[in-house]
């Protein structure tokens, strides 16, 4: 996978290069704005990640004139602005998510994961199914082994959004925004205590649990451990 | 948020003004005619007047040339003139008897006392009888006998008819027009004030570029708009630059904090490092993150008290909202041995941030569970309250003494226990969010625990 980072913080982009490469992307540096836009019309990365404030051309503005340009490359702005109304503005300009400075590595990793694999994503089915874990979205049943499991319909919408990323590695921050439309950062665990509440209704008495916790990271529903 | 605006035409002052104009006109108009009335009235009767002396004086010098005899002959020359000009003449008797003229009794009851007597007079001329109002003086003559002269004014009154009637007319006209002319006024003025009333509703619900329309008339309503829109341009170019330094205080904070970030990631991804190297960079990253948490809160008050407006404003479902937090918090209060309820009013709508709102319930809940012991008990309430929504966050454990719950929320004010762990930064920036949304924001004994109210203005829910 090939990522365009365009970022004027020199310091800073030196280590999400070195990051991403470690992880097996393909990434090209744009240390300015009218550099970044001239590279990401060209249009051969499958992601961009753009600083929100860039000298002379600003993030907005290259998301701006890269969808007049017709192109759908999913965009993924960072902000060291990040107020309530920053974040709308972003989205609004046709970027595809937001990250507000600081964020640790592995919320950025577990962001691109998810913007790339929504790109091959089929269109949207009725039924989900990882293992033998079966949810049937139009009549909302869950089953695990053929055996129904009774869920909230919170539990229900945390349950859809997992397994719709199954095998994808998704951030506490994820969640808060995709499950509750929550975008800030709640001090106490709330969401690790709903994910251990969803946890004991679908792996509870199963020898093999799906739902993993990734140490520093978040969380991943997939079969194998 | 409401803002006044005049009910009606006839709560305007415009409305208010032209009607009293209208009572101003109709006055003048009145006492100009009045007045004329009066003037012509005395000016024609001091005409009559010195008619009748000059005729009085001339038969009293007959009298003295001539005597009764000469007196008499006069009168009744004159007598034959009456169908045009109108006078009447009588001599009597010491005792009132007539001696001569065309009255043919004395009309008086003795010698009259005013200087003008006045009486009515019945004549009959060719075809019909008609009674003449008369103005009269009376003179004795040397030998006793009376003489009276006297003019017809039934041409005065008609006169002073007609003129009462056109003043009617006049000031029933008058005030017709000023009353069209002060409707029209009105009705112009209140448009042209309703056009500024309605920009600065707009304004201040959000539309900053708004401002207000210069119709191009250079009169005292363009002057007004030009200047106010010169305030407001210097209002939205003053709000531009505090955005603009914000952002790049915003900026110069979370970069070194990014990479501070980046270089702590990037070590505890080496593939050679050292275990015991591992947790005090985790342990570091946790101060990190402490301290990113904070900045943002910080941040958050900063803009907030900057008096920067409230972005992303919509109608928020505050029931709908509060319902939410309590089933995102209710686990993690069971986990902690707390009862976490919520008692909420259905379709409470508020205007405001969603985002905000939902930080403010979550810092007063997130303060409730760090401080009430395990046993307690938290309840989010939502009442309506007339015009306000009352949200309140109430606990039963240890409180805050009084002296501490005054001036919570807001900046320089700290809360004693609760202040550490956070707790009193969460509760300025409650006190920021409150504010930002014109609410009231206000701590409270539980008796016992503690209270947090917000009183928030009410929208009306969404069509």
């Amino acid at each position: 996978m090939h990522i365009l980072l365009i970022e004027d913080d020199v310091e800073a982009a030196k280590f999400l290069i070195k990051g991403l490469r470690e992880s097996g992307y393909v990434v090209d540096h744009a240390a300015g704005g009218r550099e970044g836009l001239e590279r990401s019309l060209a249009g051969k990365f499958d992601l961009i990640i753009t600083d929100r404030m860039l000298p002379k051309i600003d993030g907005l503005e290259i998301i701006r004139q890269l969808r007049l340009a017709g192109l759908a490359t999913p965009v993924l702005v960072l902000s060291a602005l990040g107020s309530v109304d920053d974040r709308i503005r972003g989205l609004k300009a046709g970027g595809d998510d937001y990250l507000t400075k600081p964020f640790a590595f592995d919320e950025l990793l577990a962001r691109i994961e998810a913007l790339l694999r929504r790109r091959t994503r089929a269109s949207e089915s009725t039924h989900l199914e990882v293992a033998d874990l079966q949810f049937d979205l139009l009549t909302r049943r869950v089953t695990r082994s053929g055996r129904e499991i009774d869920l909230t319909a919170r539990e229900q919408k945390l349950l859809e959004f997992l397994m719709r990323r199954a095998g994808q590695v998704v951030t506490r921050m994820m969640l808060l925004e995709g499950v509750w439309d929550l975008h800030f950062d709640p001090q106490s665990n709330v969401v690790d205590v709903h994910i251990s509440r969803l946890r004991q209704a679908v792996d509870r008495g199963s020898d093999r649990p799906l739902i993993h916790t990734v140490r520093g990271a978040g969380y991943v529903l997939r079969e194998e451990p | 948020m409401r803002w006044p605006r005049p009910r009606g035409l006839f709560q305007t002052t415009a409305f208010r003004m032209s009607m009293g104009y209208t009572l101003l006109v109709t006055l003048a108009v009145g006492v100009t005619l009045g007045t004329t009335y009066l003037l012509t009235q005395r000016i024609l009767r001091d005409n009559v007047d010195l008619i009748i002396t000059t005729e009085l004086n001339s038969l009293q010098d007959q009298y003295v040339l001539r005597g009764t005899h000469g007196v008499t002959a006069e009168i009744n020359v004159r007598i034959d003139s009456w169908g045009r000009i109108g006078s009447v003449y009588m001599l009597a008797s010491p005792r009132f008897k007539r001696i001569a003229g065309n009255v043919t009794n004395w009309p008086f009851d003795g010698a009259p006392r005013e200087r003008w007597p006045e009486f009515r007079i019945e004549s009959i001329e060719p075809g019909q009888r008609s009674v003449h109002p008369v103005r009269a003086a009376v003179r004795q003559l040397s030998n006793g006998d009376w003489l009276l002269v006297g003019t017809d004014m039934s041409q005065d009154e008609r006169y002073a008819q007609a003129f009462k009637t056109a003043t009617l007319w006049g000031m029933g006209l008058s005030v017709l027009v000023a009353a069209i002319a002060g409707f029209a006024f009105s009705f112009r003025l209140s448009r042209r004030v309703g056009a500024v009333t309605e920009t600065c509703v707009r304004i201040m619900s959000g539309e900053r570029s708004r401002r207000l329309p210069v119709a191009g008339s250079r009169d005292e309503f363009d002057a007004l708009a030009v200047s106010v829109n010169r305030v407001l341009d210097r209002l939205e170019e003053q709000s531009l630059t505090l955005r603009a330094t914000f952002d790049s205080v915003a900026h110069d904070l979370r970069a070194p904090l990014q990479r501070l970030r980046g270089r702590m990631d990037a070590v505890l991804r080496l593939a050679d490092l050292q275990p015991e190297l591992r947790e005090p960079v985790e342990s570091a990253l946790r101060e990190v993150d402490r301290l990113q948490r904070t900045l943002a809160t910080l941040l958050q008050i900063a803009l907030a008290e900057s008096g920067a407006p409230l972005a992303a404003v919509s109608r928020v479902n505050l029931s709908a909202l509060v319902g939410e937090l309590v089933e995102l918090f209710e686990p993690v209060a069971r986990e902690r041995g707390l009862a976490l309820t919520g008692h909420t009013d259905a379709g409470v709508f508020v205007e405001g941030n969603r985002q905000l709102l939902a930080q403010l319930i979550s810092n007063l809940v997130e303060n409730a569970l760090k401080f009430v012991p395990a046993g307690g008990r938290i309840e989010i309430g939502l009442e309506r309250h007339g015009a306000l929504a009352h949200l309140a966050v109430s606990d039963n454990g240890p409180g805050v003494p009084a002296e501490q719950r005054r001036g919570a929320g807001e900046p320089f004010t700290r809360i004693g226990p609760r202040a550490d762990a956070g707790g009193g930064l969460g509760l300025l920036l409650v006190g920021a969010i409150a504010r930002l949304h014109h609410a009231v924001f206000a701590l409270e004994d539980n008796e016992p625990g503690l209270r947090a109210l917000i009183e928030l203005p009410l929208a009306a829910p969404p069509d």
